[in-house]
């Protein structure tokens, strides 16, 4: 059994419009038997944070194209991009590129 | 239909795994911190010098603008155009020799108006902004949309270009900059603003009435985007700026390219996408930012905290099929997901584009479109989609003679080596002579005095602009600068044809 | 009577008691043009002023009457068509909006392929055209049409019609059945080749040895081919093909997306001049119709057509440029032409590299390379390295061509294929 995990989570580039503006979020993942990755931690925000229109958010099971991530500043592509295994006190930011957004 | 006579195996592989490694591709000793294009990895430094190297040179390579020149930066607010003012200042810190050498100043355009924000948003807005221009010490201007209503007639016309200057001329220039003054003249500039003139509730009215008289996204979007890019150079024109940056980006320019295609709008191609985009005759626009993917740029303004304002556009939040835009930038995103080549693919067509000079007079205002400032490319030949389309037009709204009860009487026309006898036309039973000029402006004829006043309107228009004024219910809206401007063409053309017969050499060119 | 409004909805809601009913008659579509109102019957609309109706506004009728010939109902008013005013439209055009009936459509339909083939000097009194017959839609289309305009406008063309047999099982056998019905429906001679006779390989063949990957790329090059020796067995001065719109404007996003400015320059040329020996000029006269319109066309005139996908085509990039382009019409439908004025525009910077034309020097067919595509693909099959032919192996060339033999290490890159 893992122990639940706080992370910090950070929306910007307008994808923050999705959770009604708000650009931080400290959230504590509960604990489960496997260590959290980040693909259920977007499983994990389609249910508890996002607000409207997930399909702006997610797409398939990985977030939708033009949406970027960094995993406490550096980019998801070097961390393994789904696969990560989420620790206590990570800092995800999501950053839309999309003009639309 | 299969039609796949085409190898193009090579460019198009499919994204493989990533497997990249952890390291700095360049210095080979710091962790890496981003992926970049073709899958190089950089760590936070090198990532920095590259990023600042690529915009002086840029820059460098293009030689336009010239030192001691005054350069208007368009900020929207957003990623790009920030990271834009951003390099500026940083250019303009560096040592003498790499140092930038133009004197620039900000615009910022506020839209609020045309996309319904608050009054109250707005002002948050602009303060927001105000906050991070005056921290960068240049001259600023904020410059609310609804100013388009009150523009001079003069935005739509074309202003002599200043006489070419030889390509040693820069050279020249920029020596002469380095010996007399080292660069050190920039600092001591008295703070120079425009605010924001309050907005008169009216004004903004009007404005949102000629926008939403776009009945299409796609139309209002095209709109909005025109009505910028004249406000942009009126300022420019009236402050002094001789050159306006723009914060495209490669991603938004691929996304760009495409979109221009699909609305039709070819012929234009090189002035919408490339480097520098001379329409206006002496306000140049410049694209500095074209070298670096939305990535690259959300990257570093996260790292080096480069702080940009989100504010939503017309498109914010809309679906993915609510717009030409909207869609083709949905379907560049996706598809550079799965190839990642996809952006820089369609940018590099850009760069082997050029405008298209169809008259030889490039200055004849008769040949620029009224809206968007380009070449007309209305003037095609026959066999054309153009004329395919009004071909189309005229026979879906004139009875057949191919009609079944005709049939048996009906004679052998026209044999293929003929002219183009188009089928007779049973248009307007009266006043044949408008009749002849509307059709030729493109739409049916037959119509209302209101019809034939978008007719000719569109007659003055490249084909894209007419595809989004017929998507507007009516022309009427349109601010007093662009209709007056159209009407004296009009009456210019008029009394061209009048005395057409007295002159030698001209004949009829223009239309 | 006739009277012109701005807004004539309002003043008519005000008049609504006073009057039982009030028509209101639009020039066009969507309650737009001049209008002219009715209230009472009238016998006779264009004593009236009326000459063309696009639409019919009904006010507050407990019951219209029948005004004119004008088949009306309380408020659900069938669409009459743009073009004769008289009878119910069958079909909205996809390409300009308007609504026309059956016989209209079908009339404005081939007048405007006359249209595009007199406008570009496609053919010549007393020349020879064969016809790219698949037994699909379009090209079974183009055949109706060429016929029917041949002889409505004494074009003096002698037409017939030219098939490739690539030797698909289940497909092609299939389709090739529905041309020979055309031919025997449209009187035209009908002219079969085969890759198989050409080349000596059936696709099913190809496929057995290359896999589902890469076959379309030996298809499209050896079909290219074929058409031009059957032409010339057939001694045909031109080629027609079924290009429609759609695929014209499919083309030039695809060369966009690839980036390739030598074929997005040429792509929208409605024809091909003569390019040599072994090549015989081609032409699209459906070039402007809308894929839409030719399936209505097919549809309403029940031509006898053959509709399956190539078992074989997975040829996904395409399929892309082909969803997106779907999106486009369906947001704008003008778009398929839009995209199709704006490739006609483009222009290429000066000294962008453009290949240049050459012959193959192995069978005199036009190529950039030494070898023709053709007979670098039929080499590689031969010699059981299929991969020859696709991706670039241009420096293999003179190896090919003076029989030398390739070291190891290119015969082990050539030969794997994964399926």
């Amino acid at each position: 059994m893992a122990a639940p995990i706080a992370i910090h989570l950070e929306f910007g580039g307008g994808a923050e419009l999705l959770f009604d503006g708000v650009k931080e979020h400290h959230v504590t993942l509960p604990s489960q038997s496997e260590p959290w990755d980040v693909k259920q931690l977007l499983v994990w925000i389609q249910q508890n944070l996002l607000k409207e229109r997930p399909e702006l958010f997610v797409q398939g099971d990985s977030v939708r194209p033009g949406i970027l991530v960094l995993i406490n500043d550096a980019d998801w592509e070097l961390m393994g991009e789904l696969d990560y295994q989420l620790q206590d006190q990570d800092n995800v930011v999501f950053i839309s590129t999309l003009h639309g957004g | 239909m299969c039609q796949v006579d085409e190898d193009y195996h090579d460019q198009l592989e499919h994204a493989d795994a990533p497997s990249v490694s952890k390291k700095c591709a360049k210095c080979k000793e710091a962790t890496a911190a981003v992926v970049i294009r073709a899958g190089d990895t950089y760590c936070r430094d090198c990532f920095k010098e590259y990023f600042i190297h690529k915009f002086r040179a840029m820059l460098g390579k293009n030689r336009i603008i010239f030192p001691g020149e005054k350069v208007l930066l368009a900020v929207s607010g957003g990623p790009s155009s920030c990271s834009m003012l951003s390099q500026v200042q940083e250019g303009l810190s560096q040592n003498a020799h790499k140092k930038l050498r133009f004197l620039p100043g900000i615009v910022y355009i506020d839209e609020g108006g045309a996309v319904g924000q608050s009054v109250e948003e707005r002002r948050r807005t602009v303060a927001e902004l105000r906050a991070l221009f005056r921290a960068t010490g240049f001259p600023f201007h904020i410059v609310p949309l609804e100013q388009v209503l009150d523009l001079p007639g003069s935005v739509v016309t074309v202003a002599p270009s200043p006489s070419e200057q030889p390509a040693s001329a820069y050279k020249a220039a920029v020596d002469h900059f380095i010996q007399s003054d080292g660069g050190s003249r920039l600092t001591p500039q008295e703070e120079q603003e425009t605010s924001h003139p309050d907005v008169q509730e009216s004004h903004t009215q009007s404005l949102q009435q000629l926008i939403g008289s776009a009945k299409t996204l796609t139309a209002r979007e095209d709109l909005l985007s025109t009505l910028r890019h004249h406000v942009l150079v009126h300022t420019a024109r009236t402050e002094g700026y001789s050159k306006v940056m723009l914060g495209d980006n490669c991603t938004r320019l691929a996304v760009k390219l495409l979109t221009s295609i699909s609305l039709g709008r070819g012929a234009q191609l090189a002035q919408d996408t490339g480097f520098s985009d001379s329409r206006y005759g002496d306000i140049i626009l410049v694209r500095p930012m074209r070298d670096y993917s939305a990535k690259e740029i959300a990257y570093y303004n996260r790292m080096f905290t480069v702080s940009s304002v989100f504010i939503p556009g017309l498109d914010t939040m809309a679906t993915d099929k609510a717009s030409i835009q909207r869609l083709t930038e949905s379907f560049v995103t996706k598809l550079q997901a799965g190839f990642p080549s996809t952006v820089s693919t369609i940018y590099r067509t850009s760069e082997k584009l050029q405008t298209v000079c169809r008259s030889s007079s490039t200055a004849d205002l008769f040949d620029r479109c009224l809206l968007c400032m380009c070449a007309l490319d209305t003037a095609v030949e026959d066999a054309s989609a153009f004329k395919a389309t009004q071909i189309s037009e005229k026979l879906s709204q004139t009875k057949s003679p191919g009609a079944p009860r005709t049939k048996t009487q009906r004679q052998i026309q026209a044999p293929v080596e003929s002219e183009s006898t188009a089928p007779s036309r049973q248009c307007c039973s009266s006043g044949g002579e408008n009749c002849g000029r509307a059709a030729a402006g493109g739409g049916g004829c037959c119509s209302s005095a209101k019809l034939s006043e978008t007719t000719n309107l569109k007659s003055l228009m490249c084909y894209s602009c007419q595809l989004t004024i017929k998507d507007m219910t009516s022309v009427e809206r349109l601010p007093q600068y662009i209709l007056s401007e159209a009407q004296r063409r009009q009456r210019r053309s008029q009394m061209r044809e009048e005395i057409s017969e007295f002159l030698l050499d001209e004949g009829d060119g223009g239309d | 009577m006739a009277t012109e409004h701005q807004k004539p909805a309002t003043q008519q809601q005000q008049q609504a008691g006073v009057s039982s009913f009030t028509l209101v008659i639009y020039e066009q579509e969507n309650f737009q043009g001049r209008c002219h109102e009715l209230t009472g019957p009238s016998n006779n609309l264009q004593e009236a002023g009326v000459e063309k109706v696009g639409s019919i506004l009904v006010l507050c009728g407990p019951g219209a009457k029948k005004p004119g010939n004008l088949q009306t109902q309380r408020l659900a008013m069938p669409v009459l068509c743009s073009s004769c005013a008289e009878k119910r439209a069958a079909l909205k055009r996809p390409k300009t909006g308007h609504s026309l009936c059956k016989d209209c459509f079908f009339w404005a339909f081939e007048e405007e392929v006359h249209q595009t083939i007199v406008a570009a000097k496609l053919f010549k009194h007393g020349e020879i055209v064969g016809i790219a017959a698949s037994g699909g839609k379009d090209s079974t289309v183009l055949a109706h049409v060429m016929k029917l305009l041949n002889e409505r406008y004494d074009y003096g063309l002698e037409l017939m019609l030219l098939s490739v047999d690539e030797g698909i099982t289940g497909y092609r056998d299939d389709s090739l059945e529905t041309v020979k019905r055309n031919q025997q429906q449209y009187e035209l001679p009908l002219k079969i080749v085969s890759y198989e006779e050409l080349y000596g390989w059936t696709m099913d063949a190809i496929v057995k040895q290359v896999g589902l990957k890469n076959n379309c790329t030996f298809c499209g090059v050896f079909r290219r081919q074929a058409l031009d020796r059957g032409a010339i067995m057939l001694k045909v001065d031109k080629i027609c093909t079924g290009h429609n719109a759609d695929d014209v404007a499919e083309t030039v996003l695809m060369n966009v997306l690839r980036g390739d400015i030598a074929r997005l320059r040429r792509c929208t040329a409605i024809s091909t001049s003569s390019e040599g020996d072994g090549v015989v000029p081609r032409c699209k006269p459906l070039k402007y119709a809308y894929e839409k319109e030719i399936v209505l066309y097919a549809y309403f005139k029940k031509l006898d057509y053959f509709s399956t996908e190539c078992i074989y085509s997975p040829n996904a990039y395409r399929g892309y440029a082909r969803t997106f382009l779907k999106d486009l019409e369906s947001v704008r439908p003008s778009s398929i032409i839009d995209v199709i004025h704006s490739g006609e525009n483009l222009s290429v910077r000066d000294g962008v590299k453009m290949p240049v034309q050459g012959t193959c020097n192995r069978c005199g067919y036009i190529s950039s390379q030494a070898l023709c595509k053709s007979c670098v693909l039929l080499e590689g099959l031969n010699r059981g390295l299929p991969k020859l032919g696709i991706g670039k192996h241009h420096r293999l060339h003179g190896k090919i061509l003076s029989q030398q033999p390739l070291t190891e290490k290119e015969e082990r890159k050539l030969k794997a294929v994964d399926f």
